[in-house]
């Protein structure tokens, strides 16, 4: 009775209490909308706030969304004349019934309750209720990294009742597709937020029945910037920085050495630092491919120079024991000598097999060739100590060489196709 | 209440008036004393489904599961009558006011039900009595491992359940459909490892204060995922060991890059090593990770023992000639590229090199090396400055190349034996 003396006037407060008006003493909570008789559609309703963060090591995400579902309970009806809705204090939800909507694959999740818990109920006149609340939620999601960092994944939060199957509850999402809506400002530092759809589907599980499961389903595709900056480029430069040893005069021992030695030390730091923010998986990521088709490239210079010098080392071996052979003064007239190589020379033939000794002559000679001039003498039969050890050594030097005029031009350009190749098939 | 219980409408529109109170009987129900109290014990079936393995934690020695627990069993008291016999699904607040097992989970850490939205708990009832109560649950708990063949291992963990307060008398649990109690997610994965088998298993537990439990287990086995491992320490390491091995094939005269490539192998070496043990509890036994990595540093060291062997006794050497010849040690002749495998600095002709503890920078002996070249190249018959010491150098130097030849085959040939060995007895 208390029911029909609704105040027009707004300024006396309403003297009922809601237990009177929604009849809660009468309400079981423990029994849902007409028990025992036809399943209840439960609608729902999702706005999405934020995604807080995905973290790759753990394979999961964190949301903070408002969800909202719809339902009617005639044992909430009150009569009313204006058919406005009544906003209730969160705490009332204590003492009717509410469905048990759960998120599947969840790790954490809670219900904000600053400053009071984050829920509101509103009751329409004839028993609609609207029920909403605050929520993150921590949820699992399979990442597949093969084409890390250059992926895209797919996640999804997946919605069911826990109690009511199929047959006491129906779930369903209240306008389609268009019950899914974010915030304007969602963005995450890491990804591009490609688009987000619901999808319903019915889940199966052995002991207990069907339920119906909603889910929200949305693309990540990652920016590819930071890992440019951190990771391709340094390696792309360490790289590069190996290949300058070849350009470096073969007789400098320490320095090609050294040179190589660090490029290699840094792409094996440059490695260690990609895999200490990474899940461990057990195949082979994107980025694994590039740092260590990079490595393998650091690796070969170190590898060339070991040649280059050991064929060096080679040569002036042999080149030593073919002097002490030709050890006296066996020598060769001028012309037979320029008949030999072409060069008006006199020389001595150095010590060492490759190595050149320019000294101001005015022939312009091309350094591969062992042509070597100490003094512009008279004498017209100064020993030539080179006949034919000079031509020996004259193939030699230019065999060794050889195999760095070849790596400037070789390895640079195998690294510009494996590049070429690298980024036509991830991008 | 029994008039009201046949009062069962069928007519679905209208809220049934009846509550779960009078359906069940709560009141008349005393949650403090289980079903058959003081008679036989009551028999309790346990079904699992696994959600997800959330993570593995080889420095806490445990792990996380996520799964729904789902109890079986008859209480006489909640039978109601019902006519088609089907159960029926209450809200999970209901079991605050009835009896219901007090399963916990042995060894484990932390662990807490799910309360989002509400709390994951589902209670169904059926017309003779049985009850049906499922619990979603994430749980972490201690799992021994043990690392002797890390990361080559398998490890066996297991979760194990049983009843707090009741003991064999009391309660008896026992899996309900047997082996096949234990179901997963069709896609239950984890990164780093591969799940052999899920297998249930139960067992008696004594307390010495309480009496006998039962107790269930489920059991797991985890094979680890290699790859990771191969790309990221034993790669490296294998890298850095074929790496110290092109100091052999170096000129033994070039001493500053024989000796930084042999120190620079052995710091990276050192640094793969700490970035391992980063990851892994401090456990008192060797590890088949540390095993391979401690004998690939030991190779590495052995190659810079190598060559400070191999320069030490060309010193020896040299010195002997140096006495034979009657010189004193202190200015050494040299040819250019041993002055420069010697000092770093490019020489260009032959140098009388100061072999004295503190060598000069490179330009004053380059102005030094000019003039006493100068002085040289006037006289058209060069001296050779090296015809002895030439043979002898080469004495010398086939002397100790040996080490150097021996050990371009001695020290991969024993490597590869040493991984042969390896990777069959472990794998």
């Amino acid at each position: 009775s208390h029911i029909f003396k609704k105040n027009r006037d707004l300024t006396k407060a309403w003297k009922g209490k809601t237990e009177q008006l929604l009849r809660v003493d009468e309400h079981d909570f423990t029994m849902r909308p007409a028990f025992g008789g036809p399943a209840i559609p439960v609608g729902v309703d999702v706005q999405v706030e934020s995604l807080d963060s995905i973290s790759e090591v753990d394979m999961d995400f964190t949301m903070t969304l408002y969800l909202r579902h719809y339902w009617k309970d005639e044992r909430l009806s009150f009569p009313s004349t204006n058919n406005k809705s009544m906003t209730f204090d969160g705490r009332l939800v204590k003492k009717i019934w509410v469905p048990d909507v759960f998120f599947v694959h969840s790790k954490r999740s809670f219900i904000h309750d600053t400053t009071t818990d984050n829920i509101m109920l509103r009751v329409f006149p004839d028993g609609h209720v609207l029920y909403s609340m605050r929520v993150t939620v921590t949820a699992m999601c399979n990442m597949d990294f093969s084409h890390f960092p250059l992926d895209s994944q797919t996640c999804s939060l997946e919605l069911e009742s826990y109690a009511y199957t199929d047959e006491d509850l129906m779930l369903y999402w209240k306008n389609g597709n268009e019950s899914l809506k974010t915030d304007e400002k969602i963005t995450l530092s890491q990804f591009l937020i490609q688009k987000f759809h619901t999808t319903s589907r019915l889940a199966f599980y052995s002991s207990t029945g069907w339920y119906n499961r909603l889910y929200i389903n949305f693309t990540l595709r990652r920016h590819i910037f930071f890992f440019l900056l951190q990771t391709y480029f340094p390696a792309t430069l360490m790289v590069m920085l190996s290949w300058v040893s070849f350009w470096i005069d073969r007789r400098a021992v320490p320095a090609r050495v050294s040179l190589g030695i660090t490029t290699v030390l840094t792409m094996s730091t440059i490695i260690t630092g990609v895999n200490a923010s990474m899940p461990r998986v057990s195949y082979i990521k994107a980025v694994d491919i590039y740092l260590w088709v990079s490595f393998v490239f650091v690796f070969l210079s170190v590898l060339e120079y070991a040649a280059v010098n050991y064929l060096t080392t080679v040569q002036e071996r042999k080149e030593r024991k073919l002097r002490e052979r030709f050890s006296c003064s066996c020598g060769i007239p001028h012309s037979k000598t320029m008949m030999l190589d072409g060069n008006y020379s006199e020389s001595d033939a150095n010590s060492l097999a490759g190595y050149t000794r320019n000294q101001m002559g005015p022939e312009e000679e091309k350094p591969e060739k062992m042509v070597v001039h100490l003094a512009m003498s008279n004498e017209s039969n100064s020993s030539r100590k080179r006949g034919l050890k000079g031509h020996v050594s004259l193939r030699i030097i230019q065999n060794t060489h050889a195999i760095d005029k070849y790596s400037r031009l070789i390895f640079p350009g195998t690294y510009i196709f494996f590049n070429l190749i690298y980024w036509s098939v991830f991008s | 209440s029994k008039r009201e219980i046949k009062m069962r409408k069928l007519d679905s529109t209208k809220v049934r008036p009846l509550k779960s109170e009078q359906l069940l009987h709560i009141e008349d129900h005393d949650f403090a004393l289980r079903p058959g109290f003081g008679g036989s014990p009551i028999p309790v079936g346990i079904d699992v489904q696994v959600e997800s393995i959330d993570s593995i934690s080889e420095v806490d020695m445990d792990f996380t599961m996520t799964l729904y627990l789902r109890h079986y069993w008859k209480d006489e008291r909640l039978s109601f009558r019902s006519n088609k016999n089907k159960s029926m699904t209450f809200d999970g607040r209901l079991i605050k006011k009835i009896w219901v097992p007090d399963v916990f989970f042995v060894h484990s850490k932390r662990s807490f039900i799910h309360d989002t939205t509400v709390e994951n708990i589902m209670l169904r009832v059926y017309p003779d009595g049985n009850v049906l109560f499922s619990l979603r649950i994430t749980v972490s708990a201690m799992c021994f491992m043990d690392f002797s063949r890390f990361p080559l291992d398998t490890q066996n963990c297991s979760l194990e359940l049983e009843s707090y307060a009741y003991n064999e008398d009391d309660l008896m649990l026992y899996w309900k459909h047997g082996n096949k109690s234990l179901s997963t997610d069709e896609h239950i994965s984890l990164s780093q490892f591969f799940i052999e088998e899920f297998s249930a298993s139960s067992g008696l537990a004594f307390y010495s204060s309480t009496g006998w439990y039962n107790r269930l287990f489920i059991n797991f086995a985890l094979r680890r995922h290699i790859f990771f491992f191969v790309l990221q320490s034993y790669f490296p390491a294998m890298l850095m060991v074929m790496l110290s091995w092109v100091s052999f094939w170096i000129d033994r005269r070039a001493v500053p890059a024989r000796v930084s490539l042999g120190i620079t192998t052995v710091l990276t070496m050192s640094t793969i090593m700490t970035g391992v043990s980063a990851s892994m509890p401090q456990v008192s036994y060797i590890k088949a990770v540390d095993v391979y990595l401690w004998i690939s540093f030991l190779f590495v060291f052995l190659s810079v023992i190598e060559y400070a062997a191999v320069n030490y006794l060309t010193t020896i050497e040299e010195r002997k000639q140096l006495k034979k010849r009657g010189k004193a040690s202190g200015m050494y002749s040299m040819d250019a590229v041993q002055a420069m495998a010697f000092d770093g600095c490019f020489h260009d002709t032959d140098v009388d090199v100061d072999l004295s503890p503190f060598p000069e920078p490179c330009e004053e002996s380059e102005t030094r090396a000019s003039q006493t070249n100068i002085s040289s190249v006037d006289t058209p018959r060069l001296k050779r400055k090296r015809s002895l010491k030439g043979n002898v150098g080469r004495i010398i130097l086939q002397n100790n190349h040996v080490i150097d030849t021996y050990s371009r085959i001695i020290f991969p040939s024993v490597y590869i034996v040493f991984n042969f060995f390896y990777w069959g007895l472990y794998i």
